[in-house]
């Protein structure tokens, strides 16, 4: 099996992450462009928000602070009895909703001279105007000492006070609109008091608290100091600053940014609120009082709807990528499933079962294809190893027939030694290793009459069957003529003209033949074409030199000489085919004349056969393992001396 | 064994390198027997690059000059030499063929 390398789960792999490589950038990309779009919108709506917020706040405080100049201008020019002035402050609080409550606070001795402090003050209780003295209100400290009558008194100018619980008089959280009033005397301003008018904070928190944003979000608004004033945080309001809070978190950041709102400063920026919650803010100053009104949106609820959509794509893509990678599985299957099969049928094939039904083709993909070039091949093998088998049947039958041949052709040269044991005037021995099968060279000896010993050897030319039948003939008329002729030349002369009669392939043999008598030791011998012999005697070994005639069979009427050798009692021929003198070695150097002549010289000279074999070793070890081109084939004969 | 053949004015020279051996005897006959059947009559073999001949390797020049002989034609043996030499002069195709000690020779002497 495959295992984790195969097709199905490498396609799963690469298909599967790579689209979700892609699926992932998409949506990071897609997340990260719609946050800053939706930032770059959020900024216009909180800007807008606020500058709504402010503006409704302004209008507030701006009518207040226009109600209360009037009221102390109208001082300034008119003339004021006592109940004319209640009347008049009364009046305004009556026109104004806004306005909480209103005084009209009076320099010590300034009302008139019989009272030092004179401060009448009407304010809302309970869906009523109420109406105290504020010198008598007031039971701890004078309203002398009140901020909201000391800071415009000594600035001389409008003031909106910092919130405060009005303690004694009003007894709500408040601010309040303070405006010098004076009267004119000879050039100079005498201040003679200041008029206010309060505005409650809680309906001014109300304002802000009743917007909404999102869920959670809230709008604030800050003193001019950093006092919370109104903020969903109820226990901070009226308590902490700020700059208290960033004190109390150790956040610098914080506090920096309440310093740009205490400048008066506009921004919008991502912090961390006050309840904890990393949220964009934006924050605006509110002129007429130098308080600082703050829109607030949590992070989270901002990109909800982003992170929502991201989620909803993330969801889709999964199942898509689920869906896309059940497509893979299936079509990889698919894909894979002939080929599997086709894997399956190989495996058997490879034992060499070729007869095995391959699984039927449906598809015409290249998987098809495949399917069918590999049925193709399977019958083509088929085919193949049947006529492989075949062939191999006839070559061995061949083979067969050749053995029987060469069993033949060995049987039909004398092997028997020693050959003539009854015959102790000369001794011989013969060997042929044929390079193929059957082979062309042959030797024979034969006695022609009682004291006449015929011994020849030749060289048919090629190898193999040819070869091999061509020595037939040329040796049983070797035998038959020489039986009957005697003479070496005319026994090649006629053996010629009979091959040559009825030659067209040009097949020749060289041959060496030559008749001893054993009675004196002369020997006749006549040459054709053949490799001269070597004479072995009290001299030592040297080559015979003789006449060199031409090859038996192809031309007729070719003359053979006879020529004559004496051999002494312990002289010896070799005879030898050219399987010894052209044996190659693997660097196709030849065994050679000389080399041959020396391994006779430094060999054994006495026993035959020793002879014999001594050659055949040196040829073997010349060779060297190159295979044998041609038969090797030898003939020693040595001569003993008339028999006793 | 590689076999070359060029065309002088009045013969083809057929130069052999190598060995003409049982295996390689088939291809110089076949390639020799397809010069006469194309009309060349007048061959001479040039043995200079030969380094060895066998008994088949003779059959083959045997057969190819028996051939040129029956169609009326000639073949002489240039550069024999070495051991080429002393196997032509055991064999008795020394005496046979008609040989000559260069190429040139030959070709004076088929002129």
């Amino acid at each position: 099996m495959p295992g984790r390398n195969s097709i199905v789960i490498k396609l799963i792999l690469v298909i599967t992450l790579s689209s979700s490589l892609i699926f992932a950038v998409t949506l990071g990309y897609n997340y990260y462009r719609s946050r800053i779009i939706l930032e770059k919108e959020l900024e216009g709506n909180a800007r807008n928000l606020a500058m709504s917020l402010v503006n409704r706040v302004e209008t507030v405080l701006t009518s207040v602070t226009k109600v209360t100049e009037g009221v102390a201008r109208s001082l300034e020019t008119g003339r004021y009895n006592e109940a004319e002035l209640l009347s008049l402050i009364k009046t305004t609080l009556e026109n104004n909703p806004d306005i909480y409550g209103s005084c009209i606070a009076f320099e010590p001795f300034a009302f008139k001279a019989s009272s030092r402090l004179y401060a009448p003050y009407y304010y809302r209780e309970k869906g009523k105007i109420a109406f105290s003295r504020l010198e008598d209100s007031y039971k701890f400290v004078p309203y002398l000492y009140w901020d909201w009558y000391q800071i415009p008194r000594e600035l001389n100018r409008l003031e909106w006070s910092e919130p405060y619980f009005d303690e004694g008089a009003g007894n709500i959280p408040m601010s309040t609109c303070s405006v010098p009033f004076y009267a004119q005397s000879g050039g100079t301003k005498l201040l003679k008091g200041i008029v206010t008018a309060d505005i409650s904070l809680e309906s001014l928190t109300e304002l802000v608290s009743s917007v909404k944003i999102l869920k959670t979000g809230y709008a604030a608004l800050l003193s001019r100091n950093g006092m919370v004033l109104a903020h969903p945080l109820k226990e901070a309001v009226m308590n902490e600053t700020f700059f208290s809070i960033a004190e109390a978190r150790n956040d610098p950041s914080l506090r920096e940014l309440g310093k740009k709102m205490v400048r008066g400063e506009t921004g919008f920026i991502l912090y961390k609120s006050l309840v904890g919650v990393r949220s964009w803010m934006y924050y605006a100053p509110i002129r007429s009082t130098g308080w600082t009104l703050a829109v607030v949106f949590p992070e989270s609820e901002l990109l909800a709807n982003v992170t929502r959509l991201s989620i909803t794509m993330m969801l889709m893509g999964l199942t898509g990528i689920l869906l896309l990678t059940l497509a893979v599985i299936s079509i990889a299957r698919s894909i894979t499933k002939p080929l599997r099969s086709l894997a399956a049928a190989t495996h058997v094939m490879a034992s060499g079962n070729f007869d095995l039904e391959l699984p039927p083709v449906k598809s015409n993909d290249e998987v098809g294809v495949l399917a069918r070039d590999f049925q193709m091949m399977k019958e083509s093998l088929k085919e193949y190893i049947k006529n492989l088998t075949e062939t191999t049947a006839a070559k061995e039958r061949i083979q067969s027939e050749l053995n029987v041949a060469t069993d033949i052709q060995a049987s039909l040269l004398p092997r028997l030694f020693p050959a003539f044991p009854d015959r102790p005037e000369f001794d011989i021995f013969a060997s042929m290793d044929p390079a193929k099968e059957v082979g062309g060279d042959f030797y024979d000896f034969f006695f022609i009459d009682q004291n006449n010993l015929c011994f020849l050897i030749a060289d048919v030319a090629g190898k193999g069957v040819p070869a091999a039948l061509y020595m037939m003939v040329a040796k049983t008329l070797l035998k038959s003529e020489g039986q009957r002729l005697g003479e070496p030349g005319q026994i090649l002369s006629c053996v010629n003209n009979i091959l040559a009669a009825d030659n067209d392939s040009c097949m020749f043999a060289t041959v060496f033949c030559a008749i001893l008598d054993t009675r004196n030791g002369e020997v006749r011998f006549a040459n054709a074409g053949h490799n001269p012999p070597l004479i072995m005697d009290s001299g030592g070994v040297r080559y015979m030199t003789l006449k060199s005639g031409f090859v038996l069979g192809p031309m007729p009427d070719t003359d053979y000489a006879t020529e004559h050798l004496s051999m002494l009692p312990g002289d010896t021929l070799f005879l030898y085919t050219d399987g010894v003198n052209e044996a190659t070695n693997f660097a196709d150097e030849l065994f050679g004349e000389p080399q041959l002549l020396a391994a006779l010289q430094n060999g054994p000279k006495e026993e035959l056969k020793e002879i014999v074999h001594n050659i055949r070793t040196e040829v073997t070890r010349h060779a060297n393992g190159a295979p044998q081109s041609d038969d090797v084939t030898m003939v020693a004969i040595k001569y003993r001396g008339k028999a006793a | 064994m590689e076999i070359q053949t060029k065309k002088e004015a009045n013969a083809t020279v057929v130069t052999i390198t190598g060995r003409l051996d049982a295996v390689t005897a088939p291809v110089y006959e076949k390639a020799v027997i397809e010069l006469i059947t194309a009309g060349e009559l007048k061959l001479i073999v040039d043995f200079d690059s030969l380094d060895y001949i066998s008994s088949a390797g003779l059959r083959g020049l045997l057969v190819t000059a028996k051939q040129l002989k029956g169609k009326g034609g000639q073949v002489r043996c240039a550069n024999v030499k070495g051991t080429v030499k002393e196997v032509f002069d055991i064999s008795g195709f020394g005496s046979i063929f008609q040989m000559d000690d260069s190429v040139a020779d030959s070709l004076a002497k088929l002129a």
